[in-house]
Parts: structure tokens; sequence; C-alpha cells
């Protein structure tokens, strides 16, 4: 399967994935130009994090082959596509219990800001070639790789 | 080979299609009670009708066709004669098998308070026909009482609102979801209760039903002398293991199933899984991993429960989300309390040596998932140097050549440079 690889010494946390990830699920277009910053609407299923020596790191999913977001989903809502393998999340399915926000060991996950309602997962922008959030780092951090899985 | 399961539940159905994943050519039989496969953790929401019973299921479509699995519905075992390998069903038929997994999950009790096991209008909430029941009985009825503020109570106490009952919840702890939140969070939700007009009664038990002539509970007295009016009562005050046919077995119980960490029982080729396993939260995700893990060494492969901290919880009640980790109400001046409030978000940590034994996120939950996993394997963060609210995965961030994250391996004491 394809996956994000992260080189988090490359990482100069410019937050040009946090965009990108923005970019690619803005509902009013996907270019740049679109973005509207102040929209609270628009929102990264990524992250950057700064650890206890403030080196960054980027925090993406990784589509795990043992998910626990999952395990833990009691909705049905949240599958693993055993085909692609991607971890995929149906938002009409989820009933919002968060569960997969309380396991996801490595702290991915997030409910949406405005309503409280819909988990911000990554879903490698469909069927872009190339995800934005690879696309848009400008230092090489993230780059696509084929894993044997 | 064949397999049989006992419950088409979470454990159950988890367990029946890690098996089809192992074993392509193996015979695979369900026999439940259950008509439906629904996720009992979503009842409350056909109760608000908030969903259809079909949305109620958390599996794909044609899950026992795609997956080859025959389905017994309706029925429900009796007895194991684990002699014979065979199950005996209530209708006198027995199925044989080569492997055996019980996932007949539990039920929910009624305590043993005067008159409340003989009132028709009397109900618990655990299977798909208790969701009907209630949702018939809501449209004729103005008051409801619910005896337990734990989650199933709160979850049917907010539903019942919505549909515009008046509703009175009598909690024997110090505040609601006491085996989760502090007084301070959940103050937020009963204050959010209150406010649409529910009565919150707590440190009080109920202690009789008053019936009228046609057997329906028509009052809640409380132990204090409070007396509530009802039109309906909803007892959500804990369960037990559904397992009276492993009698005459040499299946161990205690308060539940006895299973090793391969959910293997004391009988040979028996398994169990799920709520009715004993020693344990009955939560969602363990009985997932149960199912799976109990499927593996059914078929023949080892596999250990990797994962069984079962000390979590997550909630959202009028757009108000809770994670809660571990033991957040620790009395015990050795442990350190590290809060965070400034009036909306509530986080608390409490810790010690290191070590984190609980923690509540409320209204802001993001990346908590963190925690969850420091809390369970006890990994210790006294060397890292920064606000505890803002410990994250950065700070153990490390990434295999697979492209998966990992866990830093820290030291205890030992700081990482």
């Amino acid at each position: 399967m394809r996956r994000i690889m992260i080189d988090r010494y490359k990482c100069e946390a410019c937050l040009g994935c946090v965009l990108g990830c923005m970019v690619e699920h803005n509902k009013k277009g996907k270019s740049i130009y679109d973005l509207d910053l102040e929209d609270m609407a628009n929102e990264s299923r990524n992250h950057v994090e700064v650890d206890y020596e403030n080196r960054p790191a980027p925090i993406i999913c990784r589509h795990c082959e043992d998910p626990e977001c999952v395990t833990t989903c009691m909705s049905g809502a949240m599958t693993k596509n055993e085909e692609t393998g991607l971890v995929e999340y149906d938002k009409d399915k989820c009933a919002s219990c968060f569960m997969c926000v309380m396991s996801c060991p490595y702290g991915v996950l997030k409910a949406d800001r405005i309503n409280n309602e819909v988990i911000m997962k990554c879903d490698m922008c469909s069927n872009r070639e190339v995800p934005r959030c690879v696309e848009f780092c400008p230092t090489r951090a993230l780059y696509m790789v084929e894993v044997a899985r | 080979m064949k397999y049989l399961i006992l419950g088409a539940s979470v454990a159950g159905i988890n367990a029946a299609k890690t098996l089809r994943k192992l074993d392509k050519d193996g015979s695979i039989t369900i026999i439940s009670i259950d008509d439906k496969v629904y996720s009992r953790c979503m009842l409350h929401l056909y109760i608000g009708k908030k969903r259809s019973i079909d949305r109620l299921s958390f599996v794909e479509e044609y899950f026992f066709e795609k997956n080859n699995i025959n389905w017994i519905k309706g029925r429900r075992a009796t007895k194991i004669e684990p002699e014979k390998k065979r199950v005996v069903l209530d209708d006198g038929s027995f199925h044989e098998y080569d492997k055996l997994l019980i996932a007949t999950g539990s039920s929910a009790v009624v305590p043993p308070v005067e008159n409340l096991r003989e009132g028709k209008n009397v109900f618990t909430l655990r299977n798909l026909e208790d969701a009907i029941a209630i949702d018939k009985l809501a449209d004729g009825s103005e008051r409801a009482v619910i005896i337990g503020g734990g989650l199933i109570g709160i979850d049917v106490a907010v539903e019942l609102m919505d549909r515009g009952l008046k509703v009175d919840i009598v909690e024997m702890g110090p505040n609601i979801l006491p085996m989760q939140l502090d007084k301070r969070s959940a103050n937020v939700y009963e204050r959010e209760l209150k406010k649409r007009g529910a009565g919150i009664f707590t440190n009080v038990l109920a202690q009789k039903g008053v019936l009228d002539s046609n057997g329906n509970i028509v009052e809640v007295v409380l132990k204090d002398g409070t007396s509530l009016s009802a039109d309906m009562v909803i007892v959500a005050a804990g369960v037990r293991a559904n397992a009276d046919f492993i009698e005459g077995t040499n299946i161990k119980f205690d308060r539940g199933i006895v299973v090793n960490e391969r959910c293997e029982t004391d009988e040979e080729d028996i398994y169990a899984a799920g709520d009715v396993c004993a020693n344990k939260p009955g939560i969602w995700p363990l009985a997932v991993e149960e199912g799976i893990t109990a499927a593996y060494n059914m078929a023949g492969l080892e596999e250990k429960i990797e994962n069984s901290f079962g000390f979590k919880n997550s909630m959202s009640f009028y757009g108000i989300p809770t994670i809660s980790i571990g033991n957040p109400n620790i009395d015990d001046e050795d442990y350190q309390i590290d809060i965070y409030d400034d009036g909306k978000v509530y986080k608390k940590v409490v810790h010690k040596d290191g070590i984190i034994y609980g923690a509540i996120f409320q209204r802001d939950i993001s990346y908590a998932g963190v925690f969850t996993k420091i809390i369970a394997e006890k990994i210790p963060i006294d060397t890292i140097d920064k606000n505890i609210f803002k410990i994250g995965y950065g700070d153990f961030f490390n990434i295999n050549s697979k492209g998966e994250f990992e866990f830093t391996k820290r030291e205890y004491g030992l700081k990482i440079i």
C-alpha cells in the first residue's frame, strides 16, 4: 500500500502540509486561492506538534495495519479497506461517539471544531496521485512510499 | 473445521469475520437470539428517533452472505455438552462444533427494589426489543424516572427529554457518571440536563415503586423520602453475564466466564469473548479485541490479547464531548493533580512519580488518544519537560521503515538526547 513517509528532521514547521490538507478539503474549491483561513469550516486532518525540545513533528494518519480507530468504532463508520489498505471514514454512519479520538495512540484524530460531530480523518486525498500535504511540503519532509503489507 | 459462535453482537461478529479471513473453507455458524445485527451503543438513538433500525447496524450490507456465514436467528443455547462437542438449543435441536465461541454478552439487572421487578412499565436498555418498547411507551408518557445515572442512563435521559418527557435521574454516586467523571466535569452535564427540565437526585437510592391497579409504577420513592411520579421507569444499574447454559461444564465462572489471554475457557475447544467474560469493564473495543483474539486461537494461530485496558470512555451530550481515561478520581495526597480550566475547556491529569493514572478531557478532546496509550501502558513522562497538557505523540515520535508510527522507548528517569 501507499503511505505518506515522514522525515521529521527535515520538517521546518512551515505548516505547508496543514494548508495543503485544508485546500484539498475545502468545499469551495481546491485552489490555494479559494482557501479562506478565517472560515472555521476549513480544518486540516493533519497537524504539526512541537516536542519537549522544540523539534517539530508532522502528525499524519498512518492508515495502520491494525487500526485502533477501526477496532473501537461502534457504528461501522471507520473501516479498513483490505484492497487499498486505507482506513476509510464514512461520516454518514458515524454516531459521533469519539471512541476513535480516544483510542488512536498517536493522537491523530479530532472532531470538527464547529459542530463537534465529524471526525477529521485523512483520506489520502482520495483519487489524487500525490496527497496535497506531500505536494505542499517544500523540504521533502513528506514523501510517498510503497510499502509491503 | 466447524466453528460455532453463540451471539451475534460485537464479539461474535468480529470473531466470525476474522475466522473467515483466516480459514476460507471452514464452516462458520452463528446462533443468536438477536435477529438483527445492531450496535447496542446506539440503541438510545433509536429512542430519540435519530436512527432507524437499519442504521443501528455496524456491519456492511450482506455481511453473512459475503463471508459465507450460516446464521441461526431467534435461538438460544440451553446447554453445552463438551464431551459430545455439541450445543443444545431451546427448540431441542443440537449443533456440533470443533471450536466453540461463547459471545452471548450480558443482560441488564434490575436491582431488588420493591415493585421494580414487577412493574410493567419498567425497562432496561440492552436489546433492540427494549429500545422498541421504550419508544412505544414514550409516546403516551409525560414523566420518566431513570434509575442509574451512568452512561446508559444519561443516554436514555437525553433522548426521552428530547421527545418532550419530564425526566428525573436517580444516582447513588455523588454526581452523574461517577465512574467516568469528577464533580467539575459532571456538573457541566448536570447543568445542561437541568436547564432542559431534568430533575437530578444524587447520593440517594430508590427505595420502592408504587404500583397502580394495572401493575404499572406510578411513583418512585427514594430513600430520603422524595417521591417522583412516573409514567415509565428506566433502570440502568449494572449487568450480569448471559451464561446460564454453561452449567454442568468445567467452564469457570466468576461474575462472568473466566478466560486466559488467548480467550480460552477451562473447557477444551471452548472460547469466550466480550461482555460475557469476567473481571473487566464491558466496553466495545475490548469485545472487538477479544472476538478477534479468540478467532485466531480457534483457527489454530496463537494470539494473545494485546490491549486489555478497559478504563476508557468517551461521551458527548448536548454537543459537549468528554473523554475519561483510567481513574481521574484518585483521592490520595501522594498523587499530583494538574488541572486546566478556562471555564469551558476542562482538563485534568492525575499522576505520581512520572506515571499518569487518570485523565479527563472536556470540550477539547483533540488528539487525546495519546493519553489513553500513556495511561494504559504506564509510559513514564517524567523526562518530558513541558506543560503536561501539551504532551503529544510528537514527544514519542518514531517512524519505522514501513512508515508506521511506534512509541520511542522511554526509560523511567532517563532522558533521551
